[in-house]
């Protein structure tokens, strides 16, 4: 609690105290009976209220300045105003302490609203602790230069480039490359992911993330307002910004809603004062009842309130939601659609299968990765790593790489093709494709005793040419005789690898209410079609390039009409287009993809498509919660509002509907923070 | 010009919508959006008039709400 705040509650108790005890003496008959002029009843009036003024006072009485300055000032229609006319009004006609009851309730209203106001921010400030305070940079020290020192800086002074020591059990104070040091960092302020995660030289690492285990040393690679702290937190201060369409309509409701209200109290006073015996005082009454039970206070901080919480909720999940309109069209979100590599996928290649003719699989494995341990593509990438051991490079002699088609390489002393079905084709080798989706790489190996003759993929061509034996007709038929020198030792199958969580994610999504999952890839019809079945889309169109998968894209909204909001979930990387054209584009990949963040709507720190499903059931519950808030609000508003115009309602009740109904809103407001992934 | 403020002491929303309502009203404001929930005010207007509006906003900001102010 803020100073302000504990004063305030110190005044509400010794007020309530005061007041508890003016009516405990009132109804002790002696005191009742003797009270000073008991005959003279205006002086007894005054009394009265000379002494209920003491709590009112107490716990009221910046209401009533504010009011008058606020007159002062031409705001006439105000809380403050309201409240101190009714409460003038209650102390007129003789009900002291409900007067006082009344402004004491408002201001435990007025408390809690302050209370609850706060503690929302506070939980977005405590998203502030993830921000260091101090980064410790390495620099030449200024009397001599050749010595490096520990510097202690504030993170916005280090520069791009500069390398800086971060401590066991400290935070990384920006984003960068570890030259220095091996360490398990705890990313859980930027993921949710609070399983820590290894890290070594080469590999990125963000601000807000702890360091665990051991010292590193990392190069600098962005300024400290663009690292991915500062990032993630202006984000999230600007989220609410974007204002729902709830929201909005809040606000018009309002600017309609409080003129009426404001007529009807004035003509029900009218009409009471006129048409009924009531008398002018009863008839004010009642119209400041209407007047006071009608502030729209509960609507207008319960909505953004709800909100903000939805937001925050979700960052401290790892999803980053960049607008309420965008948490609020996720709720009704209706089809989803995914790209295939990067976010179904890994975007990286693993073998699959091996089908060695003859041989062998290990001795398959083992010359594909000798043959490609020198090359640094993808393809070459994943069968070095199935074979797992030690590359015996001395056994490999020289490496030829083909462009586009594969590796002539020497190992043991004999040549050796790996490569595609076009290599395979050229070397005349009788392979055949797998049935089997996926890249496939092919190995064939050249018999030839004349050593010569397989130097080159031209040598092998000409010298089968020479023999009679090679039918240029048959390209692929087997070389006979003595100039059958190529043999086919097999293919091995690579795919990319699918994300471990991609099917438990699909069956999210569905079980939180997305009714269609489609699938768009630029790759082959055959690796989709395995994709697809593996991860249970609903539909999935292949062979895309970009331009056609905005078209999809197009073709889906349209048919959604609007009866849905229609998602797209991709690695930002070339997805830029489809995101912001999607209703919601949701980006992967985030750490370390500046064109991902600025494209998509909602960001998933840590890749995991499972986490779509929780933002999804977080949008619903957000957007349960509002509603449930407006129609309450509205429905005991309405309700009282006519009680009073009828006279079975007092301002006690009144006060009850305007600040009661504020205070459940606040509470069922800050349930949102209670989602459980 | 477009410039971010921190408000304090906003302490009721009902109060910063008709804050950010009335300086829009004044003239040379191109965009303004108070954020509650931060208690932020992004205010955008002419680079020439910009003093002058904001100490205009400043008024509009104490006649809403006696306490608050905005931080420059």
């Amino acid at each position: 609690m803020t100073k302000k705040q504990k004063k305030n509650l110190k005044r509400i108790i010794l007020s309530a105290a005061i007041l508890g005890i003016l009516l405990a003496l009132m109804e002790i008959p002696a005191i009742r009976d003797r009270l000073p002029f008991p005959e003279n009843a205006i002086a007894n009036r005054i009394v009265m209220t000379l002494l209920f003024l003491i709590p009112y006072l107490i716990v009221g009485y910046d209401i009533v300045t504010g009011a008058f300055k606020k007159i002062g000032k031409g705001q006439i229609f105000d809380e403050e105003f309201l409240m101190m006319i009714a409460t003038a009004g209650a102390f007129a006609i003789g009900e002291y302490s409900e007067a006082t009851a009344v402004m004491l309730f408002y201001q435990v209203g007025e408390l809690f609203q302050s209370i609850a106001v706060g503690k929302s921010r506070k939980s977005i400030s405590d998203l502030m602790d993830i921000c260091p305070e101090s980064a410790i940079v390495l620099r030449p020290s200024e009397s001599d230069p050749d010595k490096i020192e520990e510097i202690e800086v504030d993170p916005s002074e280090v520069e791009i480039g500069e390398t800086v020591l971060v401590k066991p059990g400290e935070k990384i104070p920006i984003d960068g490359e570890i030259i220095e040091g091996t360490t398990s960092l705890n990313t859980a302020a930027l993921t949710g992911e609070s399983l820590p995660v290894d890290r070594t030289v080469g590999d990125r690492c963000f601000s807000g993330s702890i360091n665990l285990t051991s010292a590193i040393k990392i190069r600098t690679m962005a300024a400290y307002e663009d690292s991915t702290v500062s990032k993630i937190l202006e984000l999230v201060e600007n989220s609410t910004d974007k204002k729902a369409h709830v929201e909005g309509f809040i606000t018009r409701f309002s600017r309609v809603y409080t003129p009426i209200v404001v007529l009807s109290a004035v003509l029900i006073t009218l009409f009471c004062a006129l048409f009924t015996n009531l008398g002018l005082a009863k008839s004010l009454y009642r119209g400041l009842v209407i007047l006071f039970v009608s502030c729209p206070c509960a609507l207008v901080v319960s909505v953004p309130l709800s909100f903000f919480g939805g937001i925050g909720a979700a960052s401290r999940q790892g999803i980053l939601v960049k607008g309420s309109n965008y948490l609020e069209a996720l709720a009704h979100v209706d089809t989803l659609v995914l790209d295939k590599t990067g976010t179904l996928t890994e975007g990286r290649f693993a073998v699959d299968a091996v089908h060695p003719n003859e041989i062998d699989e290990s001795v398959l494995i083992d010359i594909a990765a000798l043959a490609e341990s020198r090359s640094n593509h993808p393809v070459a990438e994943s069968i070095v790593k199935a074979h797992g051991g030690h590359i015996d490079s001395s056994r490999l002699g020289e490496v030829e790489e083909i462009a586009g088609k594969g590796i002539r390489a020497i190992i043991d002393g004999q040549t050796y093709f790996v490569g595609n079905g076009a290599l395979m084709e050229e070397i005349r080798a009788d392979h055949h494709d797998c049935h089997l989706p996926g890249t496939i790489v092919h190995v064939a190996r050249c018999n030839a005793q004349n050593s010569g003759v397989c130097n080159s993929v031209t040598d092998v061509i000409s010298d089968a040419a020479a023999n009679d034996s090679y039918d240029a007709a048959a390209p692929t038929a087997a070389l006979t005789g003595a100039a059958n020198v190529i043999e086919y030792l097999g293919h091995i199958v690579i795919n990319d690898v699918l994300k471990s969580g991609s099917k438990d994610a699909l069956t999210g999504m569905r079980s939180s209410g997305v009714r269609k999952v489609v699938m768009l890839t630029g790759d082959n019809e055959k690796v989709a079609e395995k994709v697809a079945k593996e991860t249970g889309v609903d539909s999935y169109y292949a062979g895309l390039l970009p331009a056609q998968k905005v078209e999809k894209l197009e073709a889906l909204l349209k048919a959604q009409g609007a009866s849905g909001k229609v998602a797209f979930a991709g690695d930002g990387i070339n997805d830029a287009p489809v995101l912001t054209r999607a209703d919601i584009g949701i980006a992967m990949g985030a750490l370390g993809s500046d064109a991902a963040i600025e494209a998509a709507d909602i960001v998933l720190m840590n890749d995991d498509l499972r986490k779509i499903p929780v933002a999804i059931r977080l949008a619903r519950k957000t957007l349960r919660i509002v509603k449930e808030n407006i129609t309450v609000s509205l429905a005991v508003k309405i309700g009282i509002m006519v009680l009073g115009a009828l006279g079975l309602a007092g301002m006690k009740l009144a006060v009850f509907g305007d600040v009661g109904v504020l205070i459940l809103a606040i509470l069922n407001a800050l349930r949102v923070n209670r989602v459980k992934s | 010009m477009k410039k971010s403020f921190k408000l304090e002491e906003l302490d009721c929303a009902n109060c910063a919508a008709k804050m950010e309502a009335a300086i829009a009203k004044i003239p040379g404001v191109k965009k303004v959006n108070i954020n509650f929930m931060a208690q932020k005010m992004i205010l955008e207007a002419e680079d020439d008039a910009f003093e002058e509006v904001l100490a205009l906003a400043q008024k509009k900001v104490k006649e809403v709400e006696p306490d608050c102010v905005i931080l420059i």
